[in-house]
């Protein structure tokens, strides 16, 4: 009896030697960014299986380029979905940040550091709105960036009614290039942005983040302010759809005012194939681009499979059931062998 | 997402509020969106002669028909805390099932009606089973439903859907019945049948228990499985039919023909005061906020104004209307009628 109770008493304080070393990168490989990125190397695998060309510096650079604006798009939501909310607007910031770039082209690179500038300062305001809406005065927060979108949207359709303006060179092609020949350029943006969530998941703010989205009620008692918070999380999620509709007007090259409403569903998707749990808490901003940038080579790798372009929705629905079913499984699995 | 307000509900439930019971929220944003709506259309005259009259209002509950339909299905996902993407597909699927399965003949019109049911409500269960026994998040699971079924329909119909609609729901959405319209007489029926199950039957109240805590339905005997199974299934029913009547309103199918239902049929629940936590609500406040969206959208329509402003509108009153419908508004109400 006693060899049991110093066997419990132990056990809190014992995990740093044996029980911890395996399970953490096996817990890695099954919460986070593991799975989808295991799954987008199949994927590419694939790919290159049916088209000899998958491997060259072109053809990486064109899928970085189509996955950008979404991966993005996506650890923007990330931000917020850690937080245990729901960010419709990105589609409509995207939208708004497109179409005001085509609308007011600057040219050169200090034309494209303005515009940029330009498209986080929209996404930051409508950031803030949302953030006052769900932190301060506790809306829904589904609801109440439903109603911003809508706003965006119509705010895209008033400045630029038809898909048009003009987009710069600069934008249009430097952005969308290599450097030295190999390295996307806009590859590189996803990775200063990666880099950044490196550096804010360590401040005060982004464990706050994760507290809040696990445990609300903890995290107030244990001295986390819970509205600044959420508050902080849906502006810097406005700031990076900012980012996400200055990319997806340099890889579209032109203005639409309904060019972000096909990723509002996609950018869920993306962050819930990439490990994030929808209801809070748990996840990370790795993940999401990961699992934006899958999405994005599924279709290519159906297209290149010859599956008729009808039916890559089939193919895009199963893989999102199964690979969030498969990590959940493999997690418990993990999760039970630990204990 | 804000948390679910408790902390007022607990201080409210400490003093003894059973006697209270007319003054319940959803019953005041039941009232409060009808009295808005009335008022609006009222007021609509001011705008132009034309607006304001008995005539307008019938129109008004034929436009809002299809999305009070919809919203039905979609309230009762969202009261037991989940949330239904795939009705726009799943109305887009009825549409089409009725052109090519029946079209314009109404040969069969007697089985293959209810079986285009059956087949949504299948495809509902699907979902169901997805979020219950696969543990895949609600929002991901019913996206990758949509997602599958559009596809599916996209590929039946090779892109372009053909074939007018059977005459039985022509004469349901068109026809007179003694001067009534008697789409309106469908529609308060379905009003007031869907009312009554969801408020007064053992199945409606069972969704308002896991809504508030599965757990603790569970233990109270519950069948939580299958409740949620049933939900999900219902619905996908109410959207196939609202895909029914769309097809004879518009005696044809569109592969698009949901899409313009999705949103609002989230937006009509949440703008009727329900919780898009689950839990609370009604299905007569969401009629309310089905009614007043529409009502809005043809007041605004008559205005005269761009489609970008008349959005912009539109997505303000969104947030408008969660201002004034906040728990803490009822709160303050009540304070103020003295109780």
């Amino acid at each position: 009896m006693s060899a049991d109770v110093t066997a419990l008493a132990s056990r809190p304080a014992d995990p740093p030697a044996s029980a911890a070393r395996r399970p953490r990168w096996g817990r890695r490989l099954a919460n986070g960014a593991g799975i989808v990125t295991l799954l987008y190397l199949i994927l590419y695998a694939l790919y290159g299986l049916w088209d000899r060309g998958a491997f060259s510096a072109y053809a990486f650079t064109n899928l970085v380029n189509n996955a950008a604006p979404l991966a993005i798009a996506a650890a923007g939501e990330t931000l917020v979905v850690l937080s245990r909310g729901f960010d419709l607007s990105v589609a409509g910031v995207m939208s708004l940040t497109n179409v005001v770039m085509a609308t007011y082209p600057m040219e050169g690179p200090q034309g494209a550091l303005l515009s940029l500038l330009m498209c986080m300062a929209i996404g930051g305001v409508v950031g803030c709105v949302n953030g006052a809406a769900v932190a301060y005065l506790r809306l829904q927060s589904i609801a109440a960036t439903l109603g911003t979108m809508i706003i965006c949207r119509g705010l895209s359709l008033v400045i630029l009614d038809a898909p048009g303006g003009t987009v710069t060179d600069f934008v249009s092609n430097t952005l969308t290039d290599q450097l030295f020949g190999v390295i996307p350029v806009s590859g590189l943006i996803v990775a200063a942005l990666a880099g950044l969530w490196g550096l804010v998941r360590r401040t005060d703010f982004g464990v706050a983040l994760y507290t809040v989205g696990t445990d609300e009620t903890a995290a107030a008692l244990s001295g986390v302010s819970v509205a600044r918070t959420r508050f902080l999380a849906f502006v810097g999620a406005g700031l990076v759809y900012g980012v996400a509709g200055f990319m997806l007007t340099a890889q579209t090259a032109t203005g639409n005012p309904n060019g972000g409403n096909p990723f509002l569903m996609l950018t869920f998707a993306a962050v819930a194939l990439g490990g994030t749990s929808l209801s809070g808490g748990r996840g990370g901003m790795i993940g999401s681009i990961v699992g934006a940038a899958t999405l994005m080579l599924l279709q290519k790798v159906l297209f290149s499979g010859g599956v008729s372009s009808f039916y890559t929705g089939i193919f895009q629905g199963v893989v999102l059931v199964v690979a969030i079913v498969f990590s959940r499984a493999l997690s418990r699995l993990l999760d039970g062998r630990r204990r | 997402m804000t948390d679910r307000p408790s902390r007022v509900a607990a201080t409210e439930a400490q003093r003894d509020a059973r006697g209270i019971a007319p003054l319940r929220p959803e019953a005041i944003a039941a009232v409060a969106t009808f009295v808005l709506s009335v008022v609006l259309i009222l007021a609509s005259r001011f705008v132009s002669p034309a607006l304001g009259s008995w005539d307008q209002a019938a129109t008004v509950v034929v436009l809002a028909s299809f999305l009070i339909v919809v919203a039905f299905g979609q309230g009762l996902v969202i009261l037991i805390g989940g949330l239904d993407l795939s009705v726009a597909s799943l109305v887009t699927l009825g549409a089409v099932l009725a052109t090519t399965w029946i079209g314009s003949s109404n040969d069969g019109a007697i089985y293959l009606l209810p079986a285009i049911l059956i087949v949504c409500g299948l495809i509902g269960a699907a979902s169901g089973i997805g979020v219950t026994l696969l543990g895949v998040p609600p929002f991901i699971m019913t996206m990758a439903t949509g997602i599958i079924v559009g596809s599916v329909a996209l590929g039946y119909t090779s892109g372009t859907p053909r074939g007018g609609a059977p005459g039985i729901l022509i004469a349901l959405m068109k026809d007179d019945w003694a001067g009534v319209q008697i789409l309106i007489v469908f529609v308060v029926l379905f009003a007031v049948l869907a009312a009554i199950l969801q408020g007064s039957t053992s199945f409606g109240r069972k969704l308002y228990a896991i809504g508030a805590s599965a757990r603790a339905a569970h233990v109270a005997g519950v069948s939580v499985t299958r409740m949620t199974i049933l939900a999900y299934a219902m619905s996908a029913v109410s959207a196939g039919l609202a895909g029914l009547m769309l097809a004879g309103y518009s005696d044809g199918a569109t592969l698009r023909m949901g899409d313009s239902y999705l949103l609002p049929s989230i937006a009509a629940v949440v703008v009727g005061g329900s919780s898009i936590l689950g839990g609370t609500g009604s299905f007569a406040a969401t009629v309310g906020g089905a009614v007043l969206l529409t009502t809005l959208g043809t007041v605004i329509a008559a205005l005269g104004i761009g489609e970008g402003w008349r959005t912009v509108i539109e997505g303000s009153i969104i947030l408008i209307a969660l201002l004034l419908l906040r728990e803490s508004t009822f709160a303050g109400l009540k304070r103020l009628l003295g109780r």
